[in-house]
């Protein structure tokens, strides 16, 4: 038995030696000559954006080399809170949404950055949503935000007109349940709608969109008729059943890619998908477009007025540990990715910049993208606010109204009890007033 | 298995013959129970049936209303492309590395452990033991952060060493192994005592061979459980080469986020091996005395 | 009276030669153990009493963690709902793994086949298990309700897209998923009943259910004590199973402890009360564990 005590000896002596060969380099390299930042990124071989981000600024910059490390996709923020606990976080790290950027900041981990964002065009859109007390603590390079997608192939068959801009939310329920009558005549099994069972799909609108809607208020009331109309499609057959969608995993990219349903609304990061897989045959090839997401009420609502949607802006910030002499670096590529050459690089793969009035011109001359002037304004022109605000509370009302979300659509109570009930616990743990 | 040669005196050693039950066949009884256990068993392996069956479709005929349950076209194709879309055989074998690893580590530590508690008295043993089993209590989710930061302090993060560290020292091969070792009596033990066998010869020479069973059962437990962690290698492997067949599996999800058939075909292929060692060894379990060659 | 010290020493001489031996077995695994358990699950019995986000520093808060959690009703329903799962898994296993190791424990044609088919369920992905079985419990399109319509209920039951419905849901598929496993574990277990004590039964001319109870039974008693604390505490921290199949919903209706401590801890960034929400957890754990030792040591004297 001394064998094992000696095998376990030299396994912790051997892990010993290999960490201290293996582990990260270090963060002391010398002040001049070329520069190595670290940059999180997800999913690398079919998100091309960091490696194109990357290379783009090191063809202007020889000196300095972006190294991109892998991160899970789905548990990016799990991950990225344990690496910056431990002190190990990479130099440059994405802020995927607004939802965690308060624990970031409110924990230190990033670093000031209104220096860079003093620099940039009015046009870079997002920028206020990172700037906390007069400070800029993250850089916004991708713009997403939520448009509507229709298939006109659908709508031909159907005989219904296309969407022109000027639709509210009940203009969408009443052609959603006429394109489903008039499709099962036409002896087609595509639904009207489709809403994926996400909450912000519901919820992002509402909030967005109602006047007077503040999550932090603790009155949730402002998603009453968004939920009454959800529920409304749902009884009428127009659209999948909530329960239908979850226990089948359907995929919104096949819903609407193999022609289930003939609008949906999603966020314009699905341009690019549905181009890829047309090309590929996993998407149906038909004529599509996108359009303006259907408005609370007229007073937003068609094509020479604002419409508002909503989206988190997708933005870069600073590792405030990353070693002094590389900041001025880091600080030059963030610059970079939100200015016009980052930009473009961006839309020449299909990804929303956030400054992408822009780059609209490179944006549609995409292979396989639509290019109607409905699609160009609803791409060009919206008010975009964000899914949710940036507060302390914010993650845990995000779970609350997640409950919310599923009791609703599930069935299991009415909206109206729901809601008393997300705003008795919200109050009860003092995240609203 | 020296014991052959050498039984120690008076040992009832047949006490601990397995079962073997001769009754007169019933065939009636006999078919009942075959048609019982294949109902059974065919519902058990449903799910396994829609994995291969999904993974021999094409992608948007996997989630469908209403649900197909065998493909319209028999599509080969998915098991060709994933081992050129994806790092399969990187994944394997890291995995296959871990869990070897991982297993003799804890098969070994856990029944060497387990005699202590089992047949050593000395003062502090039951309070440690009941440590020991409280731990299992405690929610991993809980205490991963403050294990993340140990971990990275030792350098242990983003190497196999971490996984290996976190798997092959379990309470629970420690508290499997005592349960079987109180079962094989004391007098056995005793009677080895006094004829001058000390401890470890004991542990080395009659108790692991009279737990094969047990060692079985945990070698494949271990095996089956470091093959399909998680959690662990999601949060402390971080480069693409130290992937494991889990990790590489759910990115392969995140990277093809709708490709249900290929991702159908991953999950076939991380199972096959696992069955397969079950298959070999499951006799094992139930054989095991009885191979050691205790015939008494 | 004059041999007393003699024995005394003697056997004090033992105990710490005993305490030598005894440590020099634990050591190996313990050195693994201690360093990488018990130092993080002492750390977590520190951060219950602080209010710690991760990054800054931890700042002792005392009680407020523990008297927050009484007024906080998610924590109630996650409590009620881990009971709730609890109460039905641990029999429903017990009673299925038993049944099966039983069962298999002879020698038959395509045993092999048999053992293996029914340990299949535990080495599927977790993944492929949640999708497959949301499908079979798809309400309008799964096969289990096209089967109860088949007998003429109009109105079957909604699974895992009810509120009412999804915990039996998650049940049943906890059964399944767990009965190969334990069965595994009662297969072991029964060849260590002695084979003699059967056929003296037998002499003795015991029926099937009386050999059961007087010779498998207790023989089996130190594995089933094993699988059931091991059930015990598994059914009490069942975590990934409901987070791939329900993700705690519809609303709140499987939300359950371990969901409940990720969540405040990962999502909410709120270790410090995550941490206080586990110590509940592990001295339910531990109440139960211990109960079932003191019930076990009863039945050994």
């Amino acid at each position: 038995m001394k064998r094992s005590i000696a095998v376990l000896g030299a396994a912790a002596a051997i892990s010993l030696v290999l960490a201290g060969c293996g582990g990260s380099s270090g963060s002391s390299e010398a002040a001049s000559g070329p520069i190595t930042l670290t940059l999180a990124g997800w999913s690398l071989s079919t998100t091309p954006e960091f490696k194109t981000l990357a290379d783009g600024f090191h063809a202007t910059n020889p000196d300095v080399t972006i190294q991109v490390k892998e991160y899970d996709a789905t548990n990016y923020d799990t991950q990225m809170i344990a690496d910056l606990a431990a002190g190990k976080g990479p130099d440059l790290y994405v802020q995927k949404n607004l939802k965690n950027f308060f624990t970031y900041q409110d924990g230190k981990q990033l670093l000031d950055v209104s220096d860079v964002a003093k620099g940039l065009p009015d046009t870079v859109k997002g920028l206020s949503n990172y700037q906390i007390d007069g400070k800029t603590y993250a850089i916004p390079y991708r713009g997403d935000s939520w448009v509507m997608y229709y298939n006109q192939a659908l709508f031909d068959k159907a005989g219904v007109d296309y969407p022109d801009g000027s639709w509210t939310w009940d203009d969408y329920v009443s052609t959603s349940k006429e394109l489903t009558t008039k499709l099962k005549a036409a002896k087609s099994k595509a639904l009207g709608d489709y809403q994926h069972n996400w909450q912000s799909t519901t919820q992002g609108f509402a909030l967005a969109q109602t006047p007077g809607a503040d999550m932090q208020s603790g009155n949730f009331s402002y998603l009453k008729p968004y939920y009454e109309r959800s529920l409304a499609l749902q009884k009428a057959g127009a659209q999948v059943k909530i329960g239908d969608v979850t226990t089948n995993s359907l995929t919104y990219q096949a819903q609407f890619g193999k022609q289930q349903a003939a609008m949906m609304p999603m966020g314009t990061w699905y341009i690019a998908t549905l181009l890829a897989q047309q090309t590929s045959g996993e998407a149906d090839q038909f004529k599509w477009g996108i359009a303006p997401a259907p408005q609370f009420d007229a007073t937003t609502a068609g094509t020479s007025k604002t419409p508002v949607t909503f989206g988190d802006p997708t933005a870069l910030g600073i590792n405030p540990k990353l070693d002094k002499s590389k900041v001025t670096a880091a600080k030059a590529f963030l610059g970079y990715i939100a200015g016009k050459q980052g930009a473009e690089s961006l839309a020449k793969i299909g990804i929303t910049p956030a400054d992408s009035e822009a780059v609209a011109d490179t944006f549609f001359e995409l292979k396989g993208i639509p290019t109607d002037d409905l699609s160009k304004f609803a791409f060009a022109t919206h008010d975009t606010k964000p899914e949710n605000p940036v507060a302390k509370s914010t993650p845990a009302l995000q779970n609350l109204l997640n409950e919310l979300h599923t009791s609703v659509l599930s069935g299991s109570v009415t909206v109206d009890a729901a809601i008393t009930k997300a705003q008795d616990q919200a109050k009860s743990q003092g995240l609203t007033k | 298995m020296t014991m052959l040669e050498t039984p120690p005196a008076e040992v009832p050693l047949n006490l601990v013959k397995p079962r073997r039950p001769d009754r007169t066949p019933n065939r009636v009884g006999q078919v009942l129970r075959y048609i019982a256990l294949g109902i059974l068993i065919s519902a058990v392996l449903l799910p396994f049936y829609w994995m291969v069956s999904s993974s021999l479709k094409m992608n948007n005929d996997v989630f469908t209303i209403p649900v197909k349950w065998y493909p319209d076209t028999v599509v080969w194709g998915n098991y060709v492309d994933i081992w050129q879309k994806s790092e399969m055989t990187t994944w394997l074998r890291n995995t296959l590395l871990l869990s070897v690893v991982v297993t003799f580590l804890q098969v070994l530590t856990g029944s060497f452990a387990a005699y202590g508690f089992a047949k050593v008295r000395f003062p502090g043993r039951d309070v440690l033991f009941l440590a020991y089993i409280a731990t299992i209590a405690v929610p991993w989710q809980s205490y991963m952060i403050p294990q993340f930061v140990l971990f990275s302090k030792l350098k242990l993060t983003d190497t196999f060493w971490s996984i290996i560290a976190l798997q092959a020292f379990s309470a629970f091969g420690v508290f499997l192994m005592k349960q079987f070792y109180e079962t094989i009596p004391d007098d056995l033990i005793d009677a080895a005592r006094i004829d001058g066998m000390n401890e470890y010869g004991i542990y080395r020479r009659i108790m692991l061979p009279l737990s094969v069973p047990a060692l079985a059962s945990l070698t494949l437990l271990t095996l089956v459980n470091t093959w399909n962690d998680y959690l662990g290698p999601l949060l402390y492997l971080r480069s693409p080469g130290l992937r494991t067949i889990q990790l590489g599996l759910k990115t392969f999800v995140s990277t093809y986020n709708a490709e249900y058939a290929l991702i159908m075909t991953g999950s076939v292929l991380s199972v096959l091996p696992i069955a397969v060692i079950f298959l070999l060894g499951q006799r094992y379990f139930v054989e095991g005395i009885a191979t050691t060659g205790l015939k008494g | 009276m004059a041999t007393m010290p003699v024995a005394r020493r003697s056997r004090g001489r033992l105990m710490s030669r005993n305490t030598v031996v005894g440590w020099s077995f634990l050591l190996p695994n313990f050195i693994g153990f201690g360093i990488f358990t018990f130092i993080p699950v002492g750390l977590l019995f520190y951060y219950a009493f602080t209010d710690w986000n991760v990054f800054t520093g931890a700042e002792w808060s005392g009680l407020d963690n523990f008297s927050r959690l009484l007024n906080d009703s998610s924590f109630w329903t996650a409590l009620r709902n881990t009971f709730y799962y609890s109460i039905f898994h641990i029999p429903l296993t017990l009673g299925a793994s038993l049944a099966l190791a039983l069962l298999l424990n002879r020698k038959m044609r395509g045993v092999a086949f048999f053992r293996t088919a029914a340990f299949f369920p535990y080495i599927t992905s977790i993944v492929a298990i949640a999708q497959v079985w949301n499908m079979l419990f798809s309400p309008s399109f799964g096969p289990i309700n096209e089967i109860i319509r088949a007998f003429g209920v109009d109105n079957p039951p909604g699974w895992t897209s009810s509120a009412n419905w999804s915990m039996p849901a998650v049940i049943i598929v906890g059964v399944w998923r767990e009965m190969g496993y334990y069965m595994l574990l009662i297969l072991a277990g029964l060849q260590t009943v002695p084979a003699q004590l059967y056929e003296a039964a037998r002499v003795d001319g015991a029926n099937a259910w009386w050999q059961f109870r007087a010779v498998t039974l207790p023989g089996l008693r130190p594995t089933m004590f094993f699988v059931t604390v091991m059930l015990t505490i598994g059914s009490l921290k069942v975590f990934d199973l409901i987070l791939v199949m329900t993700d705690g919903g519809p609303g709140q209706s499987t939300l359950v402890l371990t969901q409940y401590i990720y969540q405040k801890g990962f999502k909410e960034q709120e270790f410090g009360y995550a941490s206080a929400i586990s110590i509940v957890l592990f001295g339910i754990c531990l109440a139960v564990t211990v109960v079932q030792f003191l019930v076990n040591k009863r039945k050994d004297a």
